[in-house]
């Protein structure tokens, strides 16, 4: 794409102003809407996010919170699918339930995860599979996140595989279905249970009671969330407090009608022309943001200016985070952190330098990672009905004076 | 690769609960646009989902908000009327419609 298509496209994105009144028609993908406000009302043990909805609660980090490699509890997404969450939990209470294809049932107490098994941490990347949903057009179906439906956590808890030995899995277990504690209006919709296949999991995968060194907030899970350390959130089901073993796959509602993307190599289709066969979507792809500049921030002239954002993927690893502030004509390699977090969690990265010319300028940033897959260019992402894994190289306008 | 999750074999002391008392999640008044049919939204959709759910979907065909109603219909279960189902479709596709069928 030219530069000057590029700025037409960045500049129509980012003045898009109320969801609902999308002025962009045609069927390219663009750089998702980043320009909405935090409300003026908080949420539980929150600061003010964007807000989508209370009920469930919706909630999207403002973009400049993604230049630290973990992102604060109070400032970490929202997304629930149901509207009633439990308003109070008793940890001295709280069981989770392990049944189904086990040599014994069991109920595990708080208390006891905390204490009777190994404790371990990893620090992983959570990410809605509808992140940065703006960015297609035609719009897809759901809530039209910009890139903040997503954060990065030091999680805290237990082994699943150690909890799922407590009860003892017979032979023929095949499948996971975990559920979470929040409720639907009526009682004849499906509860948002999500089913996992025994081999997807290793042991990286936890049950975990912290984050960040606290307890996880109300509205992240409290007490219990699994964690997937590689997938988007969809299956990191929260207040987690049920675990059926199966031998076969259900075909629920969650699993079947949500959360998936065209089984084919683009994972792509058109609105004219659905691709029929799907499939979920699983682990993350390659993906970078700038958490600093913001979209249209006025920079001084001649002054040092520090990029700064985060990078991430399934676990493969990033390799490197080259940026570009011609328009994509040449890119430099930035700075990357050590990576001590590990292969999940964000690689953030920073680049300098001195701005020169009065006038807008692009900054872009494109992660590539340790298989050598990198970001494309918005405009190169198939459209999909779900407006799902959107991952374009991500693009910021600003104004030298 | 580097052991990614790091062991402390701690036998921690149980955390205490953050949120002490019941938490309250805050009503958002979102600006949803008056008109023939709202009653009926107001009836059956805000049961279950605020009005912020409808407003950020984007504009979207009179096919897409037909299909979001059968769908809370036959998957969510909504008990929502036949004649109610029209209502809403026509409400949503005029307020929050792109201007296309499908």
């Amino acid at each position: 794409m030219e530069r000057r298509d590029f700025f037409k496209t960045a500049l129509t994105a980012a003045g898009t102003v109320a969801v609902g009144s999308n002025p962009l028609e045609a069927a390219q993908t663009h750089q998702p809407i980043d320009d909405r406000k935090v409300s003026d009302i908080n949420f539980p043990e929150k600061k003010p996010l964007i807000t989508y909805s209370d009920r469930p609660p919706l909630l999207e980090t403002p973009r400049s919170v993604f230049t630290s490699p973990l992102t604060p509890n109070d400032q970490f997404f929202v997304r629930w699918h149901l509207p009633d969450i439990p308003t109070l939990i008793d940890p001295n209470k709280f069981t989770i339930k392990i049944d189904g294809l086990v040599h014994k049932e069991v109920e595990i107490s708080l208390n006891e995860l905390k204490t009777k098994f190994e404790q371990v941490e990893v620090v992983a990347v959570v990410q809605c599979g509808g992140n940065s949903r703006s960015a297609f057009s035609p719009t897809p179906g759901g809530i039209q996140w910009g890139s903040g439906a997503m954060g990065c956590a030091k999680w805290k808890g237990v082994r699943l595989s150690d909890v799922l030995d407590r009860a003892g899995l017979k032979e023929n277990a095949e499948w996971l279905g975990f559920n979470g504690s929040e409720k639907a209006a009526y009682y004849e919709t499906p509860d948002f249970v999500r089913e996992l296949n025994l081999h997807e999991l290793d042991d990286h995968v936890i049950i975990a009671y912290e984050m960040n060194g606290e307890d996880l907030p109300y509205l992240n899970g409290y007490p219990l969330r699994l964690i997937i350390p590689g997938y988007y959130s969809d299956s990191w089901v929260k207040m987690l407090s049920h675990i059926t073993v199966s031998d076969k796959y259900k075909h629920l509602f969650f699993m079947e009608k949500a959360y998936r993307v065209p089984d084919n190599e683009t994972e792509g289709e058109t609105p004219e022309k659905l691709y029929s066969k799907t499939k979920p979507i699983t682990k993350m792809n390659v993906k970078s943001l700038i958490g600093f500049p913001d979209d249209r921030q006025k920079l001084y002239l001649k002054s040092q200016v520090v990029v700064r954002g985060v990078a991430w993927d399934s676990g493969v690893g990033i390799q490197n985070v080259l940026v570009s502030i011609d328009g994509g004509k040449t890119w430099e390699k930035s700075l990357l952190d050590n990576g001590e977090n590990g292969r999940y969690a964000y690689r953030t990265f920073r680049y300098s330098f001195k701005p020169k010319k009065l006038g807008k300028m692009t900054i872009m940033s494109k992660a590539v990672n340790n298989l050598g897959k990198e970001q494309p260019l918005d405009a190169d992402i198939p459209w999909n009905r779900g407006g799902y894994k959107y991952n374009g190289i991500d693009t910021i306008t600003v104004e030298i004076v | 690769m580097k052991k990614i999750i790091s062991i402390a074999l701690i036998a921690s002391i149980p955390l205490m609960a953050q949120v002490k008392e019941k938490i309250e999640v805050p009503y958002i008044p979102f600006p949803i646009k008056m008109g023939k049919g709202f009653d009926s939204v107001q009836a059956n959709c805000l049961m279950c989902h605020s009005f912020g759910y409808i407003i950020n979907q984007g504009r979207q065909s009179r096919t897409f908000w037909s299909s979001k109603v059968k769908k809370m219909i036959v998957h969510f279960k909504a008990p929502i009327t036949e004649k109610d189902a029209k209502t809403i479709t026509n409400y949503l596709f005029e307020h929050y419609g792109n201007g296309k069928e499908k």
